[in-house]
């Protein structure tokens, strides 16, 4: 009998499907991993399985019967804890045990210390979560899931942000459960970890499970990858050599206390750079900082040899740096507004003619940019909620390349973006950094640093630990670095 | 051509279909005694001060903020004009004097919520009570009549500020009375804040900090700036009004001038169909929404209903213009 059994399960955005008939099953007493790039639907189907979406058509069986979510935890990558509280009154939250008026402490404490030894941890459950570093607090939510009596408990990249020590205490709590009759799904980007520590895999690309299948002594992380990024999009001749111009930023000796510190770099006309490392590795709050959205900072930023001090995102604009920045919907669009006024939105005061927006310089633009990065927009009156992601995603893009920039930097910029509307957004890079824009790329998907970076910067809990040319720009290399190792 | 969607056509135009509803219920009751020429004019000189201090309350809304200090600033800004006027018996003088303190009446809320970063809540209720404690104490608690100190009267020639408001135009048959200038003054101003609403793009600015203050910012648009003239442009059109009302009346007083009108301006706004969280809404819609309240206020007097009962009629239509917003927000979403 299977733990968790999903057959034929679909689920559509507006036009988009995002499942295309998914059948997805998990043994009880196993730990199973869910692999796929970004956009290939994991977390729509484990939403689904989590009762957090609903799906369009497919059946869901928990242990041979009828959906049950009373039996399936979700652990997701934003943890849910709340830090000024000890770790027994986290797990029993909302539902305290009370000796008539007054809370019972002593059951819910010496309950939590019998959930927490079930997994082989001793840890005082007096102790208050923000006391806790990340592995703890992965353990804490698990521990909220046993105590609901869940059998299937889903996790949602639990590593990123985790050392290896860390990561290893994880994995030993994963096998103690397991070796109890627990089954686990372990969403993961890191490969290595699913050959330690999975007993079966599924692979999902584009909405549809393209593998599945037992990891034995003879998988291999290449095997896996090849099934994630599929064979048949065309990801040769992304990349061109190019000539580099002279440097046109350099950042030097940068700081800003808990976020970045001593960072130093250089980029160079037509150069698309890379900057990556796992979750609070201060790429996105270094970068905010040198776009002017997250002053002060100590050090200097230095655009063609002259100090600029960032004060704001417009001194940015004025020295000619654009900025895509991650999570488009709370920091890209702005739902309100229709396509031509997002893509304009940063030089609409330099398309007035006495104080009055010019329509048609307005259209012309619109049309300009739907023309060169292909945009599938209808009609531009819309609003541009009314687009896919990955059209939006390019609006964001337009309006940033819109303000004539000679550096653009780009955070997560293919994020909920389909596949080859990535490919797409990578060429348009490309050929744009031929034209003499220089990009940087915060991402964390190496293939997509390796599809279009000249160089790449591996960052560590805030600092610059190694410099990669193209050769160097491995996965293995980049995840050895990113996660505190030494080459 | 695309078809025409009455769907959307009502969703954008609620305001507008709310006070044609309403107009035809009012006739429906009361017959030409509610629908005739001078008591459409009655209406909407009544409520040209509110509405043009509506016109503000609207960019404020749009740009995610609110403004509660509206109402103690016609007092004492009105207080300032004619006393202005009384002391150097220059006209233009008072007029300056208005707009120097609106606008400055704006900045100092401008500048204490985007530089400072209080809530636009806090600041303006603090300057409500500020600019009315103020008043109260200058004029003692009482008012100043134009050409007049205490009870005698000056030596200035200045009753032609009273013009200002009385004047009445296109005097015929039809409109015995004529059609006085200040209803001209709101018509305008309403055009000319649509205009800059929706096609500067300091306008459009406004519209794309109120729906995503961060976007904006992300997107190079001088928030902090923006903010800020949007509450002067609001400071000036309420100097403004209050030059209406001093004028209409040749009087202010310090206890009960522009009492409630930053609520009246607010409840406009709503009925106008602008969102209360910021990022969509129209002055024109605010204009009708005026009207709403200005008619149903005439046609509980036209009834002989209690006139302590507008305030619960008025409120109630808010509620329920809220309620819409919601309604109609969620199936924008379905879409």
């Amino acid at each position: 009998m299977f733990a968790v059994e999903m057959k034929g399960i679909k689920k559509s955005f507006s036009a988009n499907y995002v499942l295309k008939d998914v059948n997805f099953t998990v043994e009880k007493g196993s730990i199973h991993a869910l692999l796929g790039e970004n956009g290939a639907g994991k977390s729509t189907l484990m939403n689904i399985l989590g009762n957090i979406l609903h799906k369009d058509d497919g059946q869901i069986l928990v242990y041979g019967e009828s959906f049950d979510d009373k039996k399936i935890a979700f652990i997701h990558q934003e943890l849910s804890l709340v830090n000024d509280l000890n770790i027994f009154e986290n797990l029993y939250l909302g539902k305290e045990l009370k000796k008539g008026f007054l809370l019972d402490k002593k059951t819910m404490s010496h309950r939590a210390s019998e959930v927490l030894g079930r997994m082989g941890v001793d840890i005082n459950p007096y102790t208050m979560v923000s006391e806790l570093n990340p592995s703890y607090k992965q353990i804490t939510e698990i521990a909220r899931a046993l105590l609901k009596e869940a059998q299937v408990i889903i996790m949602d990249e639990p590593t990123t942000s985790l050392t290896e020590v860390e990561t290893e205490l994880i994995f030993n709590v994963m096998r103690t459960l397991r070796d109890q009759g627990i089954s686990l799904i372990f969403i993961s980007h890191k490969l290595n970890e699913v050959l330690e520590v999975c007993d079966s895999y599924t692979i999902l690309r584009d909405g549809e499970v393209v593998a599945t299948g037992k990891v034995s002594e003879e998988l291999t992380e290449k095997d896996l990858s090849t099934h994630m990024v599929g064979e048949e999009v065309n990801t040769e001749g992304i990349y061109k050599t190019r000539e580099l111009g002279e440097v046109i930023l350099e950042i030097k000796n940068m700081s800003k206390e808990r976020e970045y510190k001593n960072v130093n770099l250089n980029l160079r006309k037509g150069e698309v750079l890379g900057v990556t490392g796992l979750l609070g590795d201060g790429r996105t709050e270094l970068f905010a900082s040198v776009y002017g959205a997250n002053p002060p900072y100590e050090g200097k930023v230095i655009i063609e040899g002259k100090e600029v001090k960032m004060r704001g995102t417009h001194t940015a604009m004025t020295n000619k740096i654009a900025y895509v920045p991650k999570n488009r919907k709370e920091n890209g669009i702005i739902a309100d507004l229709n396509i031509k006024e997002n893509l304009a939105l940063s030089v609409l005061s330099k398309i007035q003619s006495f104080g009055i927006l010019k329509n048609s310089t307005l259209e012309k633009l619109t049309n300009d940019y739907v023309k060169k990065l292909d945009i599938k927009a209808g009609d531009t009156n819309n609003l541009i909620t009314s687009l896919s992601g990955g059209n939006q995603q390019k609006i964001v893009l337009a309006k940033a390349l819109c303000s004539n920039p000679s550096v653009v930097i780009l955070d997560n910029p293919t994020q909920g973006v389909d596949v080859g509307a990535k490919m797409e957004i990578y060429r348009q890079i490309i050929s744009l950094s031929e034209q003499g824009y220089s990009f940087i790329i915060l991402s964390n998907e190496v293939p997509e640093l390796q599809r279009t970076c000249d160089r790449v910067y591996v960052m560590f809990q805030g600092e610059i630990r190694q410099e990669f040319n193209r050769e160097e720009m491995t996965e293995e290399n980049i995840m050895l670095i990113s996660t505190g190792g030494k080459l | 051509m695309k078809n025409f969607n009455y769907k959307q056509f009502l969703i954008e135009n609620s305001a507008f279909v709310t006070f044609v509803l309403l107009l035809i219920i009012a006739t429906a009751i009361m017959g030409t005694t509610f629908f005739n020429i001078t008591n459409f004019v009655n209406i909407l000189f009544n409520n040209t001060i509110v509405g043009i201090i509506a016109l503000g309350a609207t960019i404020i809304i749009i740009s995610g903020g609110i403004d509660l200090s509206v109402g103690s600033a016609t007092a004492l800004t009105g207080l300032i004009t004619i006393a202005v006027i009384n002391a150097t018996g220059s006209i233009a003088l008072g007029v300056m004097a208005a707009f120097a303190a609106g606008i400055f009446m704006g900045l100092f809320n401008g500048v204490l919520i985007s530089y400072f970063r209080i809530p636009a809540f806090i600041v303006t209720l603090g300057a409500m009570q500020i600019f009315r404690s103020l008043s109260l104490h200058y004029w003692n608690g009482g008012g100043i009549i134009l050409g007049r100190a205490g009870g005698t009267v000056l030596d200035i020639d200045v009753l032609g500020f009273r013009d200002f408001s009385n004047t009445r135009l296109f005097t015929s048959e039809l409109l015995p009375n004529g059609l006085p200038l200040p209803v001209f003054y709101w018509i305008a101003l309403t055009i000319l804040l649509a205009v800059f609403c929706k096609k500067t793009a300091l306008g459009r600015h406004i519209y794309a900090i109120g729906s995503n203050e961060r976007a904006a910012n992300l997107s190079a648009v001088k928030v902090k700036q923006v903010k800020v003239f949007v509450y002067m442009i609001a400071g000036g059109l309420m100097a403004f009004a209050a030059l209406v009302e001093a004028s209409r009346l040749g009087s202010m007083n310090s206890a009960t001038s522009g009492t409630l009108y930053e609520l009246q301006a607010i409840a406009a706004v709503v009925i106008g169909g602008t969102a209360m969280s910021g990022g969509r809404g129209r002055p024109i819609g605010t204009f009708f929404g005026t009207l709403t309240l200005g008619v149903i206020n005439n046609l509980m007097n036209l009834m002989g209903l209690p006139s302590f009962l507008v305030g619960a009629i008025q409120g109630s239509i808010v509620i329920i213009a809220v309620l819409f917003q919601m309604s109609v927000s969620k199936m924008q979403k379905q879409f």
